[in-house]
C-alpha cells in the first residue's frame, strides 16, 4: 500500500519535474516535498520531511540550473558540506561534513559503494552528474546501515530511470575557462516492462596553474570518459530486474610520464514482492579501480618509479523489508565482501573477506512520534568484529514544528595500506613505512640487514604485528524543523566523537638517521557544532535559502598535551611561548564558519531563470609550520577567509533547446597560499574567474 | 664564510681598575656568553635519498672560541645534516665521524629559552653504539620534519642542554636549518644544512646557571 503510493509520488515528481526544466516552474515548497523521497537513510522510500534524521537533498533541478557538471561542484555549495583542498595545494579536493574528512565518509552510486581512495581521499570529481537524479547525503553516523567508512554521512548518487515509452533524453556541450570541453547524451525509454538508459560524458581541460610565477602547471590537461548503461526489465508484476554497468577512464597529459584511472562499476539487482507487504532485494555488485602511474627518465626513457594500484570488491547481498502495518517496517539484511588489492607498494596480493548483517526497525508508536533503531555486525577477516548501533526518533509537536535527535555508530575498516604497506622512500628520505600485518616480520629484516639496531627499538618486539581495530565514532545530532507556508528553518546541533584513529608512529630508528614507521590506533577528536538552514519563497517564481554552519574540530591528544606544556615560536622574535588551550587552532582544514546563500529565480514568460550561489568559508589552516606538530595560532599557515559566487542564466528556445552561461567564482578570487614565498612567488588559492557556456537539446 | 652577530649582550659590570685597589677588588669569574650563530653548514655525502650511507666530515663547534673549529680535540658540539654529534662517548659507527675525546653530554629539555636557567638535575646522555645522545629522526629530537611541506623545522620549546666536552654547561635553542634562518622555509627552494642557533655559555667549570 505504502509502497505504491510512494511509487506514484515518484512517478508523478518525475514527470513533474520534467515540466519544470521544460516549460513553466514553480518549485513551491509544497510541491517540492512531494517529490523528495530519499532512500539513503533507511534503505526504504521515505519522504524527506519526515526522516528523523539530517539528510541533505540535492535535487536534479538544482543542478541543472546551476550548471555544475561534477560531484564535489554541487556538494561545495551545500550547507556544511565543504570541498577542501590538500594540503598540498593542487591535488584533488576532499569532501568535508560536519568537520569529518572524506576518509570517513562513504559514496554510493544507486546504494553500492564506490573504491578508490589516494592516501584516504575519494575523488569526487570523477563522478558525472549528467544523468542522476537527485544526490542524497545522510550527516552523521550511518554504519549501522552501511558499515564500513559510514562515520562522517553518506552520500548517495541516484541515477534517473527511464519513464517514458518514447525516446526522450539528451545531449549537451560546455564549453568553459581552461578549455574545459564538457559533452553529454542521454538516452532514456521504456517500453511496456523493458526500460533501457544510456549516458556517455566526455570531459577534458587543459587544466589550470596555481603557480604563475613557476614552471610548470599545477593541474595538468587531462580528459575522461564516463560510460553509464543500464537496464530494467519487469520480469512479473513481482519480479523486477535492474542491472547497470558504469566505466570511468582518465588520462593525464604529463608527457613523458603516464597517469592513467579506470572504475569500473557493475550492478545487477532483483526487486521481489512476493506478498503486498515484503519486498525483498538481492543484489550483485562488482567494481574494479585502478590507476597507473609511470614516471620516465626524459632523455633515456627508463623506468623511474611506477605506482600501480588494483582494487577490487565483490559484493552479494540481500535485504528484506517486512512492513508490518502502515508506518511500521522491519528491515533486514547481510551481504560477504570480498576484497582484494594489487600495488607496487606491497610484496603481495592482498585480499579482505567480511561478512555482515544488519536490521532496523521503523515504526510509530503514536502518530506524532517515529523511531527507527538499527544495528549492523560486521565480521573481518583480518581487524576486530564490530557492532554499529543507531537509533534515532523524530516527534512532531505539531504539523509545523518537530524535534529530531538520533545517536549512532560508525566505523572505519583499517586500509589495505594500514595492514599491509612495506615501503621504503628511497627518493625522498629513506625512511620506511610498514602496514600493521607485516611490521614484525619487516623489522625483523631490518635488523637482519643491519638497517636497525635492535637495541633502538621504541617498542616493545612482542607488541609487533598486534592487530589495529577500526577506527570508530559515535555521533549526536539534535534538530529542530519549523515550516510553515513557504518558509522552513532547520536547525541541527551536532558532536562526533571519534576513538582509535590510526596513526603513524616511529618503530624505530634507522642507522641512516631516518625512521621506520608503524600504524598505531592512537588519536582521539571530536567536531562538534551547528548547523541551520532556511528556506524561504518571498513569491511563486523566487526561492531563497541560506545555510550556515558553526565547527569546532579538536584533536583531544593535542588538547592534552598543551594542557601539560606545549610550546610554538613566535615567527616575529624567534622566542618560543607556552601556548595556552586558546592559541589551539583545531584540526587542518576546518573552517569556524561556512555560510552559502542562493537565490534561484524564474521568469515563466521568458521561458528562462537565473540563480545566484554564494559559498563562504571563513580562516582555515593548512598545516603545521611551526615544528610543534599541530596548527596553533602562531603559525603562519592560514587561507583567509573568502567567499565564492557563482552565477547561472539559462533561456529555452523552441521547448527543446536550451542555452546556458554562467560565471563560477564570479569576482575573480585568487587568493594567496601560505606557502607561497619569495622564490616561488604568490601561490593562488584558486585559479579565479571560470565562465561557461553549455548548449543543451532535449528530445 | 661564517658569520658571529651578537644578539643579546649581557650585561656586566665591567670595573676599571684602579692601581689602589689592586688587592682588594674582587676577582670576578668570566660572564656568561649569550650568542647567535648563524649559518653553520653542515653538509652531508650520501645518506637519506641517495641509495648511500651518509658520510662526510661533520661541521664542529666549541663553546670555548663561539667558533666553528676543525680541531680534533678542541671541539663540543658537531653537526652533519640533521645529526648532532657531542664530544663525549664514543662513535655512533656511521662513516666519518670524529673520534670522541671529551666528556660532553646533552639533555633535551621541554621549556622555553629564558626559562631553562640551570643544568641542575638534568640527566646527560653521551653518544653510543648506534645512537646518538640527540636522537636522530623526525620529532625525536630537535626538529620534526613535515612531509606535506617537506621542511626541517626545530620543535618549538626544544632547548638542548649540553655539558662542554670540559664540564662547563651551554644551552642551545636551535633557530633554523635553512640558510639566512627565514621565518618561513621553503622545503624546496631554500638551501638546508645551514644551522643557526641562539646559545647561553657558562665558562665556568662546574657551574650549571645558565
Amino acid at each position: 500500500m505504502k509502497r505504491t503510493v510512494i511509487f506514484f509520488l515518484i512517478l508523478k515528481s518525475t514527470l513533474y519535474s520534467q515540466e519544470v526544466f521544460i516549460k513553466k516552474t514553480s518549485d513551491s515548497l509544497s510541491s517540492q516535498q512531494l517529490e523528495e523521497v530519499v532512500i539513503s537513510a533507511t534503505r526504504t522510500e521515505r519522504q524527506l520531511s519526515s526522516l528523523p534524521l539530517p539528510v541533505t537533498l540535492i535535487s536534479k533541478s538544482q543542478i541543472v540550473r546551476s550548471g555544475n557538471i561534477r560531484l564535489n561542484e554541487v556538494l561545495n555549495e551545500q550547507t556544511g558540506i565543504i570541498m577542501t583542498p590538500d594540503a598540498t595545494i593542487g591535488s584533488s579536493d576532499g569532501v568535508q561534513i560536519q568537520g569529518i574528512a572524506s576518509d570517513y565518509i562513504l559514496v554510493l552510486i544507486d546504494g553500492v559503494p564506490v573504491i578508490g581512495r589516494s592516501s584516504g581521499n575519494l575523488d569526487l570529481s570523477r563522478f558525472a552528474i549528467g544523468n542522476i537524479k537527485q544526490v542524497e547525503v545522510v550527516k552523521g553516523p550511518s554504519s549501522s546501515l552501511f558499515g564500513s567508512e559510514a562515520l562522517g554521512g553518506v552520500i548517495n548518487i541516484i541515477t534517473e530511470k527511464p519513464k517514458s515509452d518514447k525516446i526522450s533524453g539528451q545531449a549537451s556541450h560546455r564549453y568553459a575557462t581552461f578549455n574545459g570541453q564538457n559533452t553529454n547524451v542521454s538516452i532514456n525509454q521504456k517500453i511496456n516492462n523493458i526500460g533501457y538508459s544510456l549516458f556517455i560524458d566526455r570531459l577534458s581541460t587543459d587544466g589550470y596553474d596555481l603557480t604563475p610565477e613557476q614552471e610548470g602547471q599545477t593541474i595538468n590537461p587531462s580528459y575522461n570518459y564516463t560510460f553509464n548503461g543500464r537496464f530494467f526489465f519487469d520480469i512479473s508484476k513481482k519480479l523486477k530486474a535492474f542491472t547497470s554497468g558504469r566505466y570511468f577512464f582518465q588520462e593525464f597529459d604529463v608527457s613523458p610520464n603516464t597517469s592513467e584511472e579506470k572504475d569500473l562499476n557493475a550492478h545487477l539487482r532483483f526487486d521481489h514482492n512476493p506478498t503486498k507487504k515484503i519486498a525483498l532485494q538481492y543484489e550483485l555488485y562488482y567494481t574494479n579501480y585502478i590507476t597507473d602511474e609511470q614516471t620516465l627518465d626524459s632523455i633515456s626513457d627508463e623506468i623511474l618509479f611506477e605506482n600501480d594500484f588494483n582494487q577490487r570488491l565483490l559484493r552479494p547481498e540481500i535485504r528484506f523489508n517486512y512492513n508490518v502495518r502502515t508506518n511500521n517496517t522491519i528491515t533486514f539484511g547481510g551481504g560477504y565482501n570480498f576484497e582484494s588489492l594489487k600495488r607496487t607498494l606491497f610484496a603481495d596480493n592482498v585480499t579482505f573477506d567480511s561478512q555482515y548483517i544488519f536490521g532496523q526497525y521503523d515504526f510509530k508508536p503514536f502518530e506524532k512520534l517515529n523511531i527507527i533503531a538499527g544495528a549492523r555486525f560486521d565480521n573481518h577477516s583480518v581487524y576486530n568484529s564490530q557492532l554499529s548501533p543507531k537509533i534515532s526518533f523524530k516527534y512532531d509537536f505539531t504539523s509545523n514544528i518537530s524535534i529530531k535527535a538520533s545517536v549512532g555508530s560508525g566505523f572505519k575498516a583499517p586500509d589495505f595500506r594500514q595492514l599491509y604497506l612495506d615501503f621504503t622512500n628511497a627518493l625522498g628520505g629513506g625512511y620506511t613505512v610498514f602496514g600493521k600485518e607485516v611490521e614484525a616480520a619487516g623489522i625483523q629484516r631490518l635488523i637482519d640487514n643491519d638497517e636497525v639496531n635492535e637495541s633502538q627499538l621504541r617498542v616493545d618486539i612482542s607488541e609487533l604485528g598486534e592487530p589495529l581495530d577500526a577506527e570508530s565514532s559515535i555521533g549526536y545530532n539534535l534538530g529542530f524543523v519549523y515550516k510553515k507556508g513557504k518558509t522552513k528553518v532547520d536547525i541541527n546541533f551536532f558532536r562526533n566523537d571519534f576513538k582509535s584513529l590510526i596513526d603513524t608512529r616511529i618503530l624505530a630508528p634507522k642507522t641512516n638517521g631516518q625512521n621506520v614507521f608503524g600504524y598505531i590506533n592512537r588519536n582521539e577528536i571530536y567536531t562538534q557544532g551547528l548547523e541551520v538552514d532556511l528556506k524561504h519563497e518571498p513569491f511563486q517564481n523566487l526561492s531563497l535559502s541560506a545555510g550556515y554552519q558553526l565547527l569546532y574540530a579538536y584533536d583531544k591528544e593535542v588538547k592534552e598535551e598543551i594542557k601539560n606544556g606545549k610550546f610554538a615560536r613566535d615567527p616575529l622574535t624567534g622566542q618560543d611561548i607556552r601556548l595556552s588551550q586558546s592559541d589551539y587552532f583545531g584540526l587542518e582544514n576546518r573552517s569556524r564558519h561556512t555560510a552559502n546563500f542562493k537565490v534561484f529565480y524564474t521568469i515563466p514568460k521568458w521561458n528562462a531563470n537565473a540563480n545566484l550561489r554564494l559559498v563562504y568559508r571563513s580562516r582555515f589552516g593548512l598545516t603545521d609550520f611551526n615544528g610543534n606538530g599541530f596548527l596553533d595560532t602562531f603559525d603562519n599557515s592560514f587561507i583567509k577567509g573568502f567567499a565564492l559566487v557563482n552565477l547561472a542564466l539559462s533561456k529555452t528556445f523552441y521547448t527543446h533547446y536550451k542555452f546556458q552561461v554562467g560565471a563560477n567564482n564570479l569576482f575573480d578570487y585568487k587568493g594567496t597560499s601560505p606557502f607561497s614565498n619569495e622564490q616561488t612567488g604568490r601561490i593562488l588559492v584558486n585559479p579565479g574567474l571560470q565562465l561557461f557556456a553549455r548548449f543543451n537539446y532535449q528530445f | 664564510m661564517k658569520k658571529l652577530s651578537f644578539l643579546f649582550f649581557t650585561l656586566t659590570l665591567t670595573f676599571i681598575s684602579c692601581s689602589d685597589d689592586d688587592d682588594n677588588a674582587p676577582v670576578l669569574p668570566p660572564a656568561i656568553e649569550s650568542k647567535q650563530i648563524t649559518n653553520i653548514f653542515a653538509p652531508q655525502i650520501g645518506g637519506p635519498g641517495s641509495g648511500q650511507d651518509a658520510s662526510g666530515e661533520f661541521t664542529k663547534f666549541d663553546f670555548k672560541t663561539g667558533e666553528v673549529t676543525t680541531s680534533d680535540t678542541d671541539w663540543d658540539i658537531a653537526f652533519r645534516a640533521t645529526a648532532i654529534a657531542i664530544n663525549g662517548g664514543v662513535v655512533t659507527g656511521s662513516a666519518d665521524e670524529p673520534i670522541r675525546n671529551g666528556n660532553a653530554g646533552a639533555a633535551i629539555v621541554e621549556n622555553t629559552f629564558a626559562s631553562v636557567n640551570s643544568a641542575d638535575g638534568l640527566t646527560f646522555n653521551q653518544d653510543a653504539d648506534g645512537a646518538f645522545a640527540i636522537p636522530t629522526g623526525s620529532d625525536n629530537g630537535w626538529y620534526n620534519y613535515n612531509f606535506m611541506t617537506n621542511v626541517v623545522s626545530p620543535i618549538p620549546g626544544t632547548v638542548l642542554v649540553f655539558r662542554t666536552r670540559d664540564g662547563r654547561y651551554a644551552k642551545v635553542q636551535i633557530a633554523s636549518y635553512y640558510k639566512d634562518a627565514p621565518t618561513t622555509p621553503n622545503g624546496s627552494t631554500d638551501e638546508s644544512r645551514y644551522y643557526t642557533f641562539n646559545y647561553v655559555y657558562n665558562p665556568n667549570e662546574g657551574d650549571k646557571n645558565l
